[in-house]
């Protein structure tokens, strides 16, 4: 069963917005638990912190520095 | 320690306060008052000698068993003893270039701050730090050479008296020159704000070495200037002791309620030169200026109104004597620092 | 010089996140630890020093300040005589002139004039270097500065799992600690980084000793001795030229008071090459310190003259291509590189 982790929600205001994938802190294939710190993303002048929901093995589905939509999947985890 | 009086109880009862008078203190607080400020000039009279007698001839700064710059406090005992009178050890007080009156009734141990002052190793500061870097752990007293900057360090440690739940206070002295720089500033707005236990005082001896302070502040009085930041202001006029106590024990009682900080402001007297050497061609008033000076007028006062005499005068100043003389004797009796070691005590 | 570390479970942090977790740690084992800045706060600090801090600890020990760094840093000063461990931040290393007297003449001069009777046990961390077109006032490093006046300790990491092991040695040290963060090393997602910010940081207790360099890449054809965000830049370099036949030695400074100056002479004394590579301005700085340390010691050591790389003494460009031509980058480590190994 795995789970998709997506772009967090940082602007309401224009919920498909664009924003950055600015650092991975897991690489392809590592193990994760629930809570682990995987990426943080930025939106405009707004950063946040995107933990792990579930523990499983992590697929990364963008890179670093790429543009990606808020709601976007960013990783897999099974 | 803060030393009390000894007196006896056989003094005659004081003369009632007139109409309109301050409250007097106690006869024996007044007679306190006295003997702390006769140690202050007794102290200050023997450095005198002791940096003068082997500096000639002419004048080399240098020279000497007590070399480099010397601020001497005559004429402006009555704001160390009015102020430190309300004050215990566990207090930090933090002074400037002229800090000996404010050290010594604070409680400063004579033998060591003479030592520092002769360069000894036996020292407050074994020697590294001289006449205007002064630190006493034991009494939290400090001082600096750089005006107006020890106020910051003085929020600090009023700062980590608050956050221990203590009632301890820090009395932060500088002078009205100082009053123009960046720090005294920056420093009254941060205790207001954050309602720190500090005393600011401002001695307004007139004179910022040579530039009167007509010349260098704006405004007619530094306590003018606590409203600018919320705090209450004093201002003392004429250099009187008993006023600076009574304005001295609202300011401090106020800092130990949690209440924040104050300012008082003393018109005082600087009665020798900025520092020792200096001429002070400057100086319209030097002619009059021992005509008022503070202790005189203050024995007089004291001895109209019974609570002093010519034997108790005599003895106060015995006693200064002693304790001064046998200080300088330490000092002079200590070794000097090994010039091998000149490089220790930079890191703990 | 290789310092050996007993294993440590990991994970991967970001500088700033690694010097967040240092502090962090510091404060629930101590509680006369605390934070003392501007927008240090709800901001959690411009460039990330103190993110989440605020939530965990409370505006008792994470506090903001008003503008006004003379009282302020005296402040952590006072505090710190009378036995708390302040760690106050000055928010661009560039702003050391408006307090300088507090931290030259109060922080490092009181332990040394009381005669070693009064410690300051305070750390002032700050936010310095440039690569994003801050301009001549916000771009600065001053290292070299801090580093030149006796009497307070100067630590510069460039690495996560360094920014955690040097902030718990400077929190602990009795002395006052300058912590000196290069912008570029945090690792922020605002500011193009290197991919080195983001690396393996020891989750629990983490000291690394102040005064010791790292060996952050062995080699035997030149020695590059550098500091925060160059080390990256000259790890660059060292990976690019290995291939072509140089093997480049790159010496992580880490501190520079006290400077390991040890590890200066065995790697040069190895190679018998020197390249100094410093973002602080080029004279009466950091990379004549280094070069000296070898000359004082035995310039028979060298084989060719020293290289060496820094801002030349000029204020910093705003202009993009104008700063890229003063910073000491890799295009310049490798020309100086070159210039002294081509047989």
């Amino acid at each position: 069963m795995s789970s998709l982790v997506l772009f967090p929600p940082l602007s309401k205001e224009t919920p498909d917005a664009e924003g950055v994938l600015a650092t991975w802190f897991v690489s392809e294939g590592s193990t994760v638990v629930p809570d682990q710190l995987l990426a943080e993303v930025q939106v405009d002048k707004v950063a946040a912190e995107v933990p792990a929901p579930v523990a499983g093995v992590v697929h990364l589905l963008v890179a670093e520095e790429a543009v990606v939509r808020q709601g976007a999947p960013i990783a897999r985890i099974d | 320690m803060t030393t009390h009086a000894s007196e006896s109880t056989t003094a005659p009862a004081p003369r009632a306060p007139q109409a309109g008078e301050q409250q007097r203190p106690e006869p024996a607080v007044r007679a306190q008052l006295f003997e702390t400020m006769v140690l202050c000039r007794t102290y200050e009279e023997a450095i005198l000698r002791e940096y003068h007698a082997d500096k000639g001839p002419g004048f080399d700064i240098g020279k000497g068993l007590v070399p480099g710059e010397m601020h001497l406090s005559a004429g402006q005992e009555p704001v160390a003893a009015g102020i430190c009178a309300h004050l215990t050890t566990s207090d930090a007080v933090t002074a400037t270039h002229r800090p000996h009156h404010l050290a010594i009734a604070h409680g400063v141990d004579l033998h060591k701050m003479t030592a520092e002052i002769f360069g000894r190793e036996t020292g407050l500061g074994r020697g590294r730090g001289g006449h205007m870097h002064l630190f006493d752990p034991d009494t939290h007293f400090s001082c600096s050479g750089i005006i107006a900057e020890g106020f910051p360090p003085a929020l600090g440690q009023a700062f980590a008296f608050q956050r221990r739940g203590t009632d301890r206070i820090a009395v932060a002295v500088t002078g009205e020159g100082a009053a123009n720089q960046g720090a005294f500033h920056e420093s009254l707005n941060l205790a207001a704000l954050w309602k720190l236990p500090v005393v600011f005082v401002v001695e307004d001896n007139d004179w910022a070495i040579s530039v009167p302070r007509t010349a260098s502040t704006g405004i007619a009085s530094n306590a003018d200037r606590a409203a600018a930041y919320g705090i209450p202001g004093h201002r003392v006029e004429d250099n009187d002791v008993e006023a600076v106590y009574a304005v001295a024990a609202e300011a401090v009682a106020r800092a130990r309620a949690g209440e924040g900080p104050s300012l008082i402001e003393v018109h005082t007297l600087r009665m020798w030169g900025h520092f020792e050497g200096d001429a002070q061609g400057y100086r319209p008033e030097l002619a009059e200026v021992p005509s008022h000076d503070p202790i005189p007028r203050y024995e007089q006062q004291l001895r109209a109104d019974g609570v002093l005499d010519e034997a108790k005068v005599a003895a106060i100043r015995d006693r200064a004597t002693a304790k001064v003389e046998d200080a300088v004797a330490f000092a002079k009796g200590s070794p000097t620092p090994d010039p091998t070691l000149a490089t220790d005590f930079v890191f703990a | 010089m290789t310092i050996m570390e007993a294993p440590h479970a990991t994970r991967r942090l970001t500088t700033s996140k690694a010097m967040v977790e240092a502090i962090a740690q510091e404060m629930e084992r101590d509680p006369s630890v605390f934070y003392m800045g501007e927008d240090v706060g709800a901001y959690g600090g411009i460039f990330s020093s103190t993110t989440g801090l605020l939530e965990k600890f409370g505006p008792k020990r994470i506090i903001d300040t008003p503008i006004s760094e003379t009282a302020f840093i005296g402040l952590g000063i006072g505090a710190a005589v009378e036995g708390m461990r302040p760690i106050v931040e000055l928010m661009f290393s560039d702003f050391m002139g408006v307090c300088l007297d507090q931290i030259y003449n109060h922080m490092a001069k009181i332990h040394f004039e009381s005669g070693g009777n009064v410690k300051v046990p305070m750390v002032l961390t700050m936010a310095a270097g440039g690569g994003y077109s801050d301009g001549a006032q916000h771009s600065q490093c001053l290292w070299g500065t801090f580093a030149h006046l006796p009497g307070m300790k100067v630590v510069v990491p460039s690495s996560p799992a360094d920014a955690k092991g040097l902030m718990t040695a400077a929190i602990r040290d009795d002395n006052p600690v300058v912590y000196v963060f290069h912008k570029g090393v945090m690792g922020l997602p605002w500011m193009v980084k290197n991919p080195r910010t983001v690396d393996e940081v020891p989750e629990d207790e983490y000291v690394v000793p102040i005064g010791r360099a790292r060996v952050a890449r062995e080699g035997s054809d030149v020695t590059v001795v550098t500091l925060s965000l160059s080390v990256h830049h000259a790890l660059d370099v060292a990976e690019k030229l290995a291939p072509q036949g140089i093997e480049v030695e790159v010496i992580d400074l880490r501190s520079l008071v006290p400077l390991d100056r040890e590890a200066i002479l065995t790697s040069v004394g190895k190679t018998g090459r020197l390249v100094v590579v410093d973002e602080d301005y080029l004279s009466y700085g950091v990379s004549g310190e280094v070069v000296a340390t070898v000359a004082d010691v035995d310039p028979g050591l060298l084989v060719m003259p020293p290289q060496r790389v820094a801002v030349p003494d000029v204020p910093i460009p705003y202009a993009h291509d104008l700063e890229y031509a003063v910073l000491p980058r890799q295009d310049r480590i490798e020309k100086a590189i070159h210039s002294i190994t081509t047989r």
